[in-house]
This record gives C-alpha cells, sequence and structure tokens, in this order.
C-alpha cells in the first residue's frame, strides 16, 4: 500500500528530473583520479615552455598541426557516436547500440593511425623522446594518452559486445554508461592537449 | 519518454557541430588575431566552453548531482586558467 502511494507521488517526470550520477560511483573517482594526473602534465608542460619559449616555440612549428586537427575532430566525433549509442540503448535497442560503438571505436581508429604516422614521421626526420625538453613531453604526454585511448577502444569493444547480446537494458545500464564516461573523459582531455601542445 | 531520447540525440549533434566549429576556430585563430596574449586568452576559454559541452552533453552531467556537474566543470575552467596565467603573467 505504501509502495502504490509512493509511486502515485513520484511522477515520471521527477524520475527525469532526479539528479543521478550516470555510470558506477568507481568509475567516476577513477576519471577524477585521471583527470588530475593529466592536469599534472599540462601544467608541468606550461611551466617547461615558459620556461624554455624558444625551444617550445621551435618544437611546436615541426609537429603536424593538421594531423591534430584531424584527430580532435575524429575523437568529438567518436564521442558523439557513444552519446548517441547511450541514448539507443536507453529505448532497449542493444544491437543499434553496439553498432554505434563499433562506429565510434571505427572513427577512433581514424586517431590511432594519424598519431602513429605523425610519431613516424618525427621519428624519420632524427626527432625522439631525447631530443629536447619538448620532445621528451611532447611524447610522454601525448603516449600516455594514446595508452588510454587504447583502454578505452578495448572498454568500448567490452560493452558493445553486452549491448549486442542484449545484456543491457534501459533499467540496468550503468555498466554501459561507465564506459561511455571512460571515453568522453579520453575526447576531455585531448580538447586540453591539442591546443597545448599543438595551437597555442 | 521518446521525447526525450530524441531531444537528447538533437542536443549531442548541436554539441557536436558547436565542438568542432570551436575546434576551427581555435586553429585558425592565428588569421585574425594578432597579439599573442589575447590569442592564447580566447584560445583558452574556447577549451572551457568546449569542456563545458563534453560535460554537460556528452557526458550527460548536466542533470547530475551538483557536486560532480561542478568537479568536472571547475577542471575545464581552473586548468585552462591556471595554464593561461602561465603563460600570460
Amino acid at each position: 500500500m505504501s509502495e502504490s502511494i509512493s509511486s502515485n507521488n513520484v511522477s515520471h517526470e521527477d524520475i527525469l528530473n532526479k539528479p543521478v550520477l550516470p555510470g558506477d560511483l568507481a568509475m567516476w573517482f577513477f576519471i577524477l583520479a585521471e583527470l588530475t594526473v593529466f592536469a599534472i602534465f599540462f601544467i608541468g608542460f606550461a611551466i617547461a615552455e615558459q620556461q624554455n619559449s624558444i625551444l617550445f616555440s621551435e618544437g611546436k612549428k615541426q609537429l603536424h598541426q593538421s594531423a591534430g586537427l584531424v584527430n580532435t575532430i575524429a575523437l568529438i566525433t567518436s564521442s558523439f557516436f557513444v552519446a548517441i549509442a547511450l541514448n539507443v540503448m536507453h529505448k532497449n535497442e542493444g544491437k543499434r547500440a553496439a553498432y554505434l560503438i563499433v562506429l565510434a571505436n571505427a572513427t577512433a581508429l581514424i586517431y590511432i593511425f594519424v598519431k602513429l604516422w605523425e610519431y613516424f614521421a618525427l621519428f624519420e626526420q632524427g626527432i625522439g623522446i631525447e631530443t629536447n625538453t619538448f620532445f621528451t613531453l611532447y611524447f610522454l604526454i601525448t603516449m600516455f594518452h594514446l595508452m588510454h585511448v587504447l583502454l578505452g577502444m578495448v572498454i568500448l569493444l567490452f560493452i558493445a559486445k553486452k549491448a549486442f547480446s542484449g545484456e543491457y537494458s534501459d533499467t540496468k545500464i550503468s555498466g554501459f554508461e561507465s564506459g561511455a564516461s571512460y571515453w568522453h573523459m579520453v575526447d576531455l582531455l585531448w580538447i586540453i592537449l591539442f591546443p597545448l601542445i599543438y595551437v597555442i | 519518454m521518446s521525447y526525450f531520447i530524441n531531444k537528447n540525440t538533437k542536443l549531442a549533434f548541436v554539441s557536436w557541430l558547436v565542438l568542432i566549429v570551436l575546434t576551427l576556430i581555435s586553429v585558425y585563430l592565428t588569421l585574425f588575431i594578432d597579439s599573442r596574449t589575447l590569442y592564447v586568452a580566447v584560445a583558452l576559454i574556447i577549451v572551457s566552453i568546449k569542456g563545458q559541452q563534453i560535460i554537460d552533453i556528452f557526458m550527460e552531467l548536466k542533470h547530475a548531482p551538483k557536486l560532480w556537474r561542478m568537479l568536472l566543470l571547475s577542471y575545464v575552467i581552473v586548468v585552462p586558467l591556471v595554464i593561461g596565467l602561465i603563460y600570460l603573467v
């Protein structure tokens, strides 16, 4: 009886408007930890640039800004597909959500190929991680980010497989949301990394 | 519910468009702005706006508990602000 009264008092709109953290709380703590580590890298890079402005300016000129731009568009688009996949999953359309996640991963592959091309182009010019402070930080930060992209792609494949086999639904979606949130974090980090290292 | 889902999908598309346009603006900003100080400031403001779009729309934190939304939003404000201060002060 009390359940019936309680459900009568809570409208569908109230449920939609109730503040809810998407995914598992543990994933959000993990995301916060990751963001903190990258914040240290970003601020460290800015301090090093301030102390070696000519070296960093010359270093940035040797990077392929267009490759960075293509990668930014690839990650934003991939994140968009994941956001759409989550909306589709809310409609209990697991297979469609899985296809969208595969599409997101295919877009992320563009990032991987362009990044590797960029590294090999620099290696061919005789530039490596030990060339100077700028390239040490460039390789460290971008390779660390690349590792996160690879981990994110594995997580996306995992949730795509589960979505395809019908293991998620509108009411059982926490794992899907956690994977999606991790992927958006990878995108968020690149949004800061790209202008910091390639543009400004 | 279907209205809610369609609205979210449309919002995600608009957000994607905003992110792409802002990315292109930040790359070609040097064509319009000569002053490095202004250029760095505008580029970092763009980072904050793009971050807000990802957090609120893609991560769907707009309707999340305030603490978590504020934690994430403060990241895309504080980190660019600190970088800007390092570059410009």
